[in-house]
């Protein structure tokens, strides 16, 4: 092996433009490559969490079930009624396991059960429809960030103490430390105070979003203990659905809904951007093999007297065939760390380019030396089954044909 | 009596399917331990395919060669390898060192192919052999950087550093000019008295074959003659191979003992 090793480098090192522009070429690709998959991987992240971020990627809620008419049931509330006919939304009741089960699993991130319920805001003779939204203040910020999301009062949610949005608070000329009642669809009327005012990016939540004390909403909104859902965010946002549907499965009476549901053409637009750059990857991997393969196979003739001497002298097939394969690796690994460098420059000149106007990049970039390392693996071993059709050749090489010359 | 370093019997070599050219059509030859013969004959003679034959490069059609002792037909290709690395030297007309290595680099060659590394244990014994070539101050230029002569002199050393019973020369001198062709010849001749390797050189160059110990003549695939000429003396000799095959002889200087030189 060693005698073939020192042959190829001394017929690369011999060789040297031809080299150079081989590992040109395939440093070139690779960096493409890792560049475009940091990119797109990059682009992807940043979409997903700018979508659910700061929002539930999974929630568990009673499994629903609708009734016509009547009001009033044994465990429920009415949700909302439209015509003569009422959403009945079963509350979620032996809530405490599934909350411990889910706090304790390693894929969690944030775990928050929701009491909610719809209402008016009373202001000054009118009234505007909110959805009232019990939480516990700690786990319901692990998901929404509302901390860093306020925009005037502070982060204070018991008793009283509510949070609204900004549209609201516009509409209803409310700012922080002002009064308001609360009407309930049973009639029952509750004065509260704006603790703090918070701005979640999104018009609707802004306008309709209360958030009060767990507490305090499940007794105004007739819960008891129950609660309406736990809201759950992940580790591994993907794996969201399958990780909902193993929960479902394990408690009984529970439904669940996932991001992936809710943002499916978000969700279609990244599969295929990612299917897209796959592509691109693996045509840009095969133009390397053929590269190299060629440029090998050029090699093998300009090496032809070479190896018919060295055949003479008692070189095997095998290990005239050897020689090339192992030009063929030696090509693809430095070549592949060349580029995998060039390509790390690459996404820190786009990082640094693109924050040049705003000071801030367009989108982070990670850059993951795993899967630079599969790169450059995948581009070694492509780069040896290229040199598979020339080595054949320079083993099927009859050393009394060349020599004679 | 010891036993022969080739013992080759019947040797024929077709080539060809549709048309079929007959290179050899029956060869018996024996060479024996220290032996240098010269194989003359026209272009044509089938010359050059009995010496890949005898060198195991080539298969024949028919035929059985026997080589140290050991039937060479019954030898797989990679056998062979191995054999001709460890008992058979070359020495080729054209393309004769590796223009990637260097004069040293390129004696160690077959080391190297023997012991599947690359490592310098030989260097030294490489050394003394590029010295008894002459070329003691070119050791490490690169093989591009000798002249023709120079060349074939570390090609002569690499064939040598397996310590070879039998070495192969196929045109050795055909390339150099008369000086070098000399110089050259009598390296040989030095090497093979010293170092007892036997020669079989296949050659146009009168001037070799008449100093060999041994002429072979071969027409149309068959030898024709096979002479010792070392017992004889010059003007024998040449009058034996002159008269056929020097087309441009004066033949009344021929006759003229003292005129030594005929081109």
């Amino acid at each position: 092996m060693i005698f073939e090793l020192k042959i190829a480098l001394r017929f690369l090192k011999d060789g040297r433009g031809q080299t150079t522009f081989i590992l040109l070429g395939i440093a070139i690709g690779v960096a493409v490559q890792i560049f475009l998959g940091t990119l797109i991987s990059g682009l992807q992240k940043d979409l997903v969490n700018g979508t659910v971020g700061s929002s539930p990627h999974m929630t568990f809620s009673a499994a629903e079930t609708a009734e016509a008419s009547g009001l009033g049931s044994t465990n429920g509330f009415v949700a909302a009624s439209a015509g003569n006919f009422s959403r009945q939304e079963k509350t979620l009741d032996n809530w405490q396991p599934l909350l411990t089960t889910l706090d304790q699993a390693p894929e969690t991130t944030a775990v928050s059960p929701v009491a909610e319920g719809s209402g008016f805001v009373l202001k000054s003779g009118e009234r505007w429809p909110i959805l009232v939204r019990g939480i516990e203040p700690e786990r319901a910020n692990d998901i929404y960030d509302l901390k860093s999301k306020l925009s005037a009062g502070t982060f204070v949610v018991e008793g009283d103490q509510v949070l609204i949005g900004t549209s609201l608070a516009a509409e209803a000329l409310l700012e922080a430390g002002d009064t308001f009642t609360l009407e309930l669809p049973g009639g029952q009327r509750q004065s509260l105070t704006v603790a703090g005012i918070f701005d979640l990016g999104n018009n609707s939540l802004n306008e309709t979003w209360l958030f009060m004390s767990l507490s305090r909403a499940q007794r105004l909104l007739g819960l008891g203990d129950d609660i309406s859902r736990v809201e759950v965010q992940v580790e591994d946002v993907f794996a969201a659905d399958l990780l909902a549907e193993g929960y479902e499965k394990q408690f009984i009476g529970i439904k669940s809904e996932n991001w992936k549901v809710q943002n499916a053409s978000l969700l279609s637009a990244l599969t295929s951007q990612s299917s897209s750059s796959l592509t691109i990857q693996a045509f840009v991997l095969l133009a390397i093999t053929l590269g190299i393969a060629s440029v090998l196979a050029v090699s093998v003739v300009q090496k032809s007297k070479q190896i018919g001497i060295l055949k003479a002298m008692g070189t095997s097939s095998a290990s005239a065939s050897r020689i090339f394969l192992f030009q063929g690796g030696i090509l693809g690994l430095i070549g592949s760390v060349i580029g995998s460098g060039m390509g790390y420059a690459l996404t820190q000149a786009f990082l640094w380019g693109t924050s040049i106007q705003t000071g801030e990049a367009l989108f982070p970039l990670e850059f993951d030396p795993a899967a630079a390392g599969v790169i450059i693996a995948i581009a070694t071993v492509a780069s040896i089954v290229s040199a598979l059709f020339p080595a054949r050749r320079s083993a099927s090489l009859n050393p009394i044909d060349v020599i004679r010359g | 009596m010891a036993s022969p370093l080739l013992e080759a019997s019947e040797l024929t070599m077709v080539y060809g399917t549709v048309v079929k050219t007959h290179a050899l059509k029956g060869v018996n030859l024996t060479i024996n331990s220290g032996e240098f013969s010269s194989i003359i004959g026209y272009s044509g003679s089938g010359k050059t395919t009995l010496l890949n034959i005898l060198g195991t490069l080539d298969r024949p059609t028919s035929g059985t060669l026997r080589l140290l002792g050991e039937d060479i037909t019954k030898m797989s290709d990679a056998q062979l390898a191995v054999f001709r690395n460890r008992n058979l030297g070359f020495i080729f007309q054209f393309h004769h060192l590796l223009p990637e290595f260097t004069a040293l680099e390129n004696v160690l060659m077959p080391t190297w192919i023997q012991s599947r590394n690359g490592s310098m244990k030989m260097a030294s014994r490489a050394k003394e052999l590029l010295e008894l070539v002459g070329l003691k101050d070119r050791i490490n230029n690169k093989a591009t950087a000798l002249s023709g002569g120079q060349q074939q002199r570390v090609a002569i050393a690499r064939a040598l550093i397996n310590q070879p019973q039998l070495i192969l020369a196929d045109e050795p001198t055909g390339n150099l000019d008369s000086e070098t062709t000399e110089q050259v010849y009598d390296l040989m001749r030095n090497i093979n008295a010293n170092l007892k390797s036997a020669f079989v050189v296949v050659t146009h160059n009168d001037h070799i074959a008449a100093k060999s110990d041994r002429i072979i003549e071969m027409k149309d695939g068959l030898i024709t003659r096979d002479y010792p000429a070392a017992a004889m003396d010059n003007d024998a000799v040449w009058s034996e191979i002159a008269p056929k095959y020097c087309r441009y002889c004066n033949r009344e200087l021929e006759t003229d003992g003292a005129t030594a030189l005929l081109l």
